[in-house]
């Protein structure tokens, strides 16, 4: 229990700074899509520091979210302090969508949404059917994304071929670019969805550490999974959370400041 | 040009064991020898066209080398953002495969058509274009795209003007072809460049004057490298007039490629390519051929009025 506690408490600390460094990425930079990364750290920061194995795949099939995985993989070390200055700027391998292959643990270039999926899935099936090695892929999707139609072609491929290896979690934060998941095209019963396609299915806290790790831990040894992980858009800093244009804005002086404070409000 | 893509890449994927063979469903009679050969390693994905190139995206990315088949069009048009984004961007040797080009479906009707595939791929970032000219052609395409690092697509075909004339000489790299070559050195005459399987037309064509003086040239791959292609080159700046043949529209089509690799040697250049037409009916490939204005006739016409 204690060592269990201690990774949870050491998981807080380091999605909190990974808050903060992605909050001083948007304002350096005036860069927009704040929202979606924060509401996807905290499962970002579960994978990459429990879950993800040396030669375990990651695709952020939610480019949007690029901002979020570049701040999760400097603090584990995987960006420099160097590279990650270079966010947004002229020059830089870490624009607003993840280049092909900026640093190795970028597997794909995303931003087109509804590709990440098919991407790891094939991952999947040759290292499971082809390479017959045992590593694994985990795919971290948008509910929004889930509009798309290739993501489902890509799950019956998935289920059809029992890729156990697999781990999709879906940032379901409720949100999408011109409107709630609701309004826009509600995919309720969302893991109803999942379920039906043949996946081992959980919905969980996506902010809640012990439900990540739980849900994450040990894979179903017949289909993929999939975890509906709810969370909410711009996690972490109250004026942003549940906020359709925080998806969009940039933050100003007085925003980044305001945004600060209510991290470290937070988390004291 | 089906029976020998899958003689050729049945020999390509017994000596690579890190080939695999994707289709889209098709392959009914023709790909059953394939899948029996080749166990995990053949898989038919379902009628899922972006589903298959990101697939082979992944497995490219494992280092395996995926060949992904399906009628032309919906290997191309359906997922070409797969195409471009997942396996053209990050330079993955993903070999697409689409089987009926230009008008060869035919009867089948406008959406099985592939007039724009090729114009489609062209400007994709690392992609290879393979446009064999006849049957006999298919092996060397097959077997240079197997070696290639890069994407590539093959673009299969059954001409409407069936013509398989043996070449007079084939070059080693860039597969183009010499059908008819210019009685001594004289230096007017026409060079008439087909594209892929529109040689096929230009060879059935006549004699377009008694004193004719023609060069006919078969170009089978894109990006050109007139570079390497010193006969052909050499015919164009002899005759300086060329009239290009393509079964694909005008608008992206090769034939624009090579007017701009030429246009500092040619004084006349003339393409004939495929026509949309509003309201148009539907027959077979010759059918929609002539309708277009691409037969061994107006090809002959063609090259009497380039004579003048």
């Amino acid at each position: 229990m204690t060592d269990s506690s201690t990774i949870f408490a050491e998981l807080r600390r380091d999605a909190l700074a990974i808050r903060k460094m992605l909050l001083a990425m948007h304002y350096r930079a005036k860069s927009g899509h704040i929202g979606t990364g924060l509401s996807s750290i905290d499962i970002l920061a579960l994978l990459h520091k429990v879950w993800l194995g040396e030669d375990d795949a990651f695709l952020l099939s939610k480019g949007h979210g690029a901002s979020a995985l570049y701040a999760t993989l400097h603090h584990y070390g995987r960006i420099s302090d160097e590279e990650i200055a270079t966010y947004y700027q002229d020059g830089t391998l870490f624009p607003a969508h993840p280049a092909p292959r900026a640093v190795p643990a970028i597997v794909a270039a995303t931003g087109s949404l509804g590709h990440g999926l098919s991407i790891a899935a094939g991952i999947a099936y040759a290292r499971k059917h082809v390479h017959e090695q045992t590593t694994r892929v985990a795919a971290l999707l948008s509910d929004g994304e889930c509009n798309e139609g290739s993501v489902w072609e890509a799950a019956a491929f998935a289920s059809h071929h029992g890729l156990s290896n697999l781990l999709v979690v879906v940032d379901a934060n409720g949100l999408q670019g011109f409107g709630t998941t609701r309004e826009v095209l509600d995919m309720e019963p969302f893991a109803d969805k999942w379920r039906a396609f043949g996946f081992a299915t959980h919905e969980i806290d996506g902010h809640d550490f012990e439900q990540l790790h739980a849900a994450t831990r040990e894979l179903d040894p017949q289909r993929p999974t999939c975890i509906i992980a709810r969370t909410r858009k711009g996690n972490g800093v109250g004026f942003m959370e549940g906020k359709l244009e925080w998806h969009y804005l940039p933050m100003t002086e007085a925003q980044y400041r305001d945004a600060l404070r209510s991290l470290d409000g937070e988390s004291s | 040009m089906r029976v020998q893509f899958v003689d050729a890449v049945a020999r390509e994927l017994s000596n690579d064991a890190r080939s695999v063979f994707l289709t889209g469903d098709l392959g009914f009679n023709a790909l059953e020898g394939l899948q029996n050969q080749l166990g995990p390693r053949f898989l038919n994905v379902g009628v899922a066209e972006q589903n298959m190139m990101g697939v082979a995206a992944g497995m490219a990315l494992t280092g395996l080398r995926p060949w992904a088949y399906s009628i032309a069009p919906f290997a191309t048009y359906r997922c070409l953002e797969q195409i471009r984004n997942d396996i053209c961007l990050h330079q993955l040797p993903v070999r697409v495969v689409g089987n009926g080009g230009g008008y060869t479906y035919g009867i089948m009707g406008s959406t099985h058509h592939a007039l724009e595939d090729l114009g489609a791929l062209k400007p994709l970032p690392n992609m290879h274009l393979y446009f064999p000219c006849s049957n006999n052609h298919v092996a060397a395409a097959v077997r240079q795209m197997a070696d290639l690092a890069d994407p590539a697509y093959l673009r299969l075909a059954i001409s409407g003007f069936a013509d398989d004339r043996p070449a007079l000489s084939e070059h080693p790299t860039t597969l183009t072809r010499r059908y008819a070559e210019r009685p001594g050195a004289r230096s007017r005459g026409l060079t008439i460049v087909a594209a892929g399987h529109a040689a096929q037309i230009v060879n059935r064509m006549s004699k377009p004057t008694e004193d004719a003086e023609i060069d006919i040239f078969g170009i089978a791959r894109f990006p050109l490298d007139l570079g390497l292609d010193r006969d052909l080159r050499e015919s164009v700046r002899a005759t300086r007039r060329v009239l290009f043949v393509e079964e694909h529209y005008a608008s992206g089509g090769i034939g624009e490629s090579f007017a701009a690799a030429v246009a500092a040697d040619v004084d006349a250049f003339s393409v004939m390519s495929a026509e949309y037409r509003k309201g148009q009916r539907y027959g077979s490939a010759a059918f929609h051929l002539n309708q277009s204005g691409l037969t061994p006739e107006t090809v002959t016409n063609a090259a009497r009025a380039m004579l003048g």
